[in-house]
């Protein structure tokens, strides 16, 4: 398996026949028909089966969805068993047997992809994991919905060679193309890459505006490594606050025994 | 024992009934008929209130310990000991509420072996798990005091004081992570409750909250076993949270404007309404009423003041844990009954055992000297019995009991009829289709291409029954949505009544139950047998009509439509091209997600239609 694998989506070149997503359930083992939408289910199409959807647009534009597999993930950052993994190679795996079903995945990810099985006694987190282990095995060379696409409307390459790509059809047809790789800088980066003709920045969480360059474990991180020093500062301080008030506490009952001797 | 204890606690008997019963569906249904939770809304009431909540009721725990064992401030030594074990239900609260919540509850232990240092979630984990055993052994001299291990009592109150700077240095961290966990998602939450700052001010209205938890609850165990508040102690508590409330409100406001956000306040929006609320009346309410002497020396007062001082703080963390993050985003999370029931289960489930506590050891000096003094004479009372039946009536607290237990089976009973075994699903009405090229299948589903004309063309005449299988009677041509209505969901067609009715009555059974036969489901006559004319099945892909139900707009349209082309798709010979016939896109091809687009269409229609039945 490459290193650093990637997904680059070309928006203007997906008529959105779905085949992705039939090839995605099939590899994956998901169940063909979803399961009825749950109360408070999201408009994009992602379900628990269904890792990859095709969200239309009114222009008749189509956008596939899937798990971004961001270079710093929010979701592996805040899974505090570890259950999600950004594997050495790349893709972001999940291992049921760790997971508590926390769900802080689901709640951190700023583009709204983890996906539970909410009608089950014992559930998972669903989500793309770009065909990781039958990559890993050698199975298959692309991930499936990748060799499904039959319009070349998506590739698959190293995050480099992908980037390369994406600039090069920008470059080769600026008309079509808004001059902007969407995840070469979002949230630290992403290895799921879109150039598009419009603005994609609906694809983030509930399409609530620009995300920002910065990875958003750096924010928890900026709390969290104060918390040794924290812990003794606060100690010591306790400590001391004590040693001085009981001292000070000695003496005026010392003194209060005193007085007689000294007037002797 | 007084009247009202005895009332509050059959109340809170009941509120366990319910839960109880809940508890069961939580567990053997998943989290998915429990909760109105979805992949929008993954956190709710659970997290805020049992989670974000609990561990804010028990940060009693450690301030009033720094108050009495660090500063020495001896005035508030009676409230030590209520307040520790409040800290400890609190965070046991904590851990049952978690069970509730994760998907996987066996798997909590996890959170021990496998470790992520860089989640807060992680670090929350651990300090509950410590904090609540330093919260155990600071409590364990409670139960020594007065039992002959007096050995063992003295060892422990040696422990006392390293166990409260440990305490505090563990909530520190604990109450701060609380923030932390929320500042990975500056998308999800609203602008007024996000800033780096999260931490310190969850900290800091920790520390307002452990003075008001003590207030509240020793205002009301005051008023529950009657007896005089301790309205010295308790108003020299106010003072010092009015103190703590002005320096969290001026922390808060001045972040506030740091930012750049105050205008946001009173933009009229449904956040800065929840934002005056919590941060008006309250937060800033509260502080005014503990200011004022002559309030906070009056138990009335500070049962008010702290009640809302709570709440305002309590409301906090749900607001930035959940309630913000869905008012900001527009999801329509709001949570289920069953979801109040646990997360009131489990505070009168803990409040129960407090109770038990406090009446069976020395926590509260008086109430537990008023309780021995009720033991001892029920051990010269003679015991009374029934002058018919010959029963034993029992100690006094046998009546109470068996009321309890009576409260506690009908409300369990009462939730187990009410509570939802299946999941809530969302129904998605099936529109009629109107003609020409385009299918109209619910709304904002979208629409699927079908060329009708095309079709009939095609398949000549006499193909109609293919897919119109089955007909109202005395229809021909009935639309696929009058029997599959929702797109997901199967439909009962089937009218019972109806039947008896139209077949003269009871006299009629045997015309679809064989006499001899059980009248279930199973024995019945399939309906063609009678409708043959107007139920076609004219295709074997449809099964004859046999069951009372009709399967969803999807499945039945997928069934009907994809075997089809799939056969007239391998029909074509291969030296043609072949036609695009099987692929999804054939006929998903219009825009089928974009609801405002849709929803303007579909206005434009409503007024098209209204125009021309005015004309």
């Amino acid at each position: 398996m490459i290193q650093d694998p990637c997904i680059l989506n070309d928006v203007t070149k997906c008529i959105g026949c779905e085949e992705c997503v039939a090839a995605c359930k099939k590899v994956n083992d998901l169940p063909a028909e979803d399961a009825p939408p749950r109360v408070g289910h999201s408009d994009d199409g992602l379900t628990a089966d269904r890792w990859t959807s095709i969200v239309r647009l009114p222009e008749g534009a189509n956008v596939r969805k899937q798990c971004r597999h961001c270079l710093e993930p929010a979701c592996v950052s805040v899974c505090p068993v570890g259950a999600l993994k950004k594997t050495p190679e790349g893709p972001v795996t999940y291992d049921k047997s760790l997971c508590m079903g926390c769900r802080y995945c689901m709640m951190g990810c700023p583009f709204g992809i983890p996906r539970y099985e909410w009608d089950s006694v014992n559930p998972s987190i669903r989500k793309c994991v770009m065909c990781f282990e039958q990559m890993a095995a050698g199975k298959i060379q692309k991930p499936a919905c990748v060799e499904a696409c039959p319009k070349e409307a998506t590739f698959f390459g190293s995050r480099e060679q992908m980037l390369a790509e994406a600039k090069r059809r920008i470059a080769a047809e600026p008309d079509l193309y808004i001059d902007h790789v969407w995840g070469e800088h979002e949230v630290g980066g992403t290895s799921v890459l879109y150039v598009s003709g419009f603005d994609l920045s609906f694809l983030n969480w509930q399409g609530s505006g620009e995300l920002g360059d910065q990875a958003l474990p750096d924010l928890t991180w900026a709390a969290l490594r104060k918390v040794p020093a924290e812990f003794i500062g606060m100690g010591t301080l306790m400590t001391g606050i004590w040693w001085v008030i009981d001292r000070r506490m000695r003496r005026q009952r010392a003194e209060a025994e005193e007085p007689e001797r000294d007037d002797e | 024992m007084s009247k009202r204890i005895q009332i509050f606690k059959g109340i809170l008997w009941f509120i366990v009934g319910l839960a109880a019963a809940v508890t069961v569906v939580r567990f053997t249904r998943g989290l998915g008929t429990s909760t109105a939770l979805s992949d929008t809304t993954p956190w709710g009431l659970w997290v805020g209130f049992d989670v974000m909540g609990g561990v804010a009721l028990a940060a009693g725990g450690f301030v009033v310990a720094a108050i009495v064992y660090i500063f020495r401030q001896e005035k508030y030594h009676a409230a030590a000991r209520p307040a520790v074990l409040t800290a400890m239900l609190g965070y046991s609260a904590v851990a049952v509420g978690l069970l509730y919540d994760l998907g996987l509850p066996w798997n909590i232990w996890h959170a021990m072996i496998y470790w992520n240092p860089r989640s807060p979630l992680f670090e929350v984990a651990w300090c509950v798990m410590l904090y609540l055993t330093v919260l155990v052994f600071e409590f364990v001299p409670v139960f020594l005091e007065r039992t002959r291990f007096q050995k063992a009592y003295r060892f422990f109150l040696k422990l006392q004081l390293p166990l409260v700077v440990l305490g505090i240095m563990l909530s520190t961290l604990h109450q701060s992570s609380l923030g932390s966990l929320i500042l990975i998602m500056p998308f999800r939450l609203h602008a007024l409750w996000y800033t780096p700052l999260l931490p310190e001010l969850f900290f800091l209205s920790a520390i307002c909250l452990g003075m008001i938890v003590v207030i509240f609850e020793s205002t009301i165990t005051s008023w529950l076993y009657e007896r005089k508040p301790e309205t010295e102690m308790l108003s020299g508590l106010g003072r010092l949270a009015a103190i703590g409330l002005s320096i969290y409100m001026a922390v808060r406001l001045i972040d506030l404007g740091r930012q750049g956000k105050f205008g946001l306040i009173f933009d009229g929006s449904s956040a800065s309404t929840l934002f005056l609320i919590e941060m008006g009346l309250l937060t800033f309410l509260p502080l005014c009423m503990f200011a004022i002497p002559a309030v906070r020396r009056n138990p009335n007062g500070l049962f008010i003041a702290s009640t809302l001082g709570l709440s305002g703080l309590v409301f906090n963390r749900i607001n930035a844990s959940g309630l913000a993050q869905v008012w900001a985003t527009g999801s329509d999370y709001f949570p289920f009954w069953t979801e109040f029931v646990i997360s009131f289960g489990i505070v009168a489930g803990f409040a129960l055992i407090f109770f038990f506590i406090q009446e069976h050891f020395p926590v509260d000096a008086e109430i537990w000297e008023g309780q021995e003094k009720l033991r001892k004479l029920q051990l010269f009372r003679l015991p009374r019995f029934d002058r018919m039946s010959r029963i034993w009536l029992g100690d006094a607290g046998f009546a109470a009991r068996r009321v309890y237990s009576v409260l506690f089976v009908v409300a369990f009973a009462l939730a187990l009829a009410l509570v939802p075994w299946s999941p809530l699903v969302d129904t998605t009405p099936v529109e009629r289709a109107r003609g020409k090229d385009v299918l109209r299948v619910g709304f904002p589903v979208g629409t699927v291409q079908f060329p009708h004309k095309e079709h009939v063309d095609r398949l000549g005449q006499e193909s109609c029954g293919t897919c119109h299988h089955l007909h109202k009677v005395g229809d021909s041509g009935t639309p696929c949505s009058e029997c599959h209505r929702d797109m997901y969901l199967s439909t009962r067609i089937f009218d019972h009544y109806f039947h008896v009715g139209q077949l003269q009555g009871n006299a009629s059974c045997i015309e679809c139950h064989p006499s001899e036969e059980p009248k279930v489901a199973a024995t019945t006559k399939a309906c063609s047998e009678c409708h043959k004319k107007d139920m076609m099945a004219a295709t074997s892909r449809v099964k004859e009509f046999a069951g009372a139900n009709a399967p969803g707009m999807r499945q039945a349209m997928h069934a009907l439509c994809i075997e089809c082309h799939r056969t007239e798709w391998e029909k074509v010979e291969v030296k043609e091209k072949k036609p695009d016939l099987f692929r999804c896109a054939t006929c998903h091809r219009t825009p089928v997600r974009h609801r405002d687009e849709l929803r303007q269409q579909r206005e434009n229609e409503e007024l098209e239609v209204a125009g021309f039945a005015g004309g």
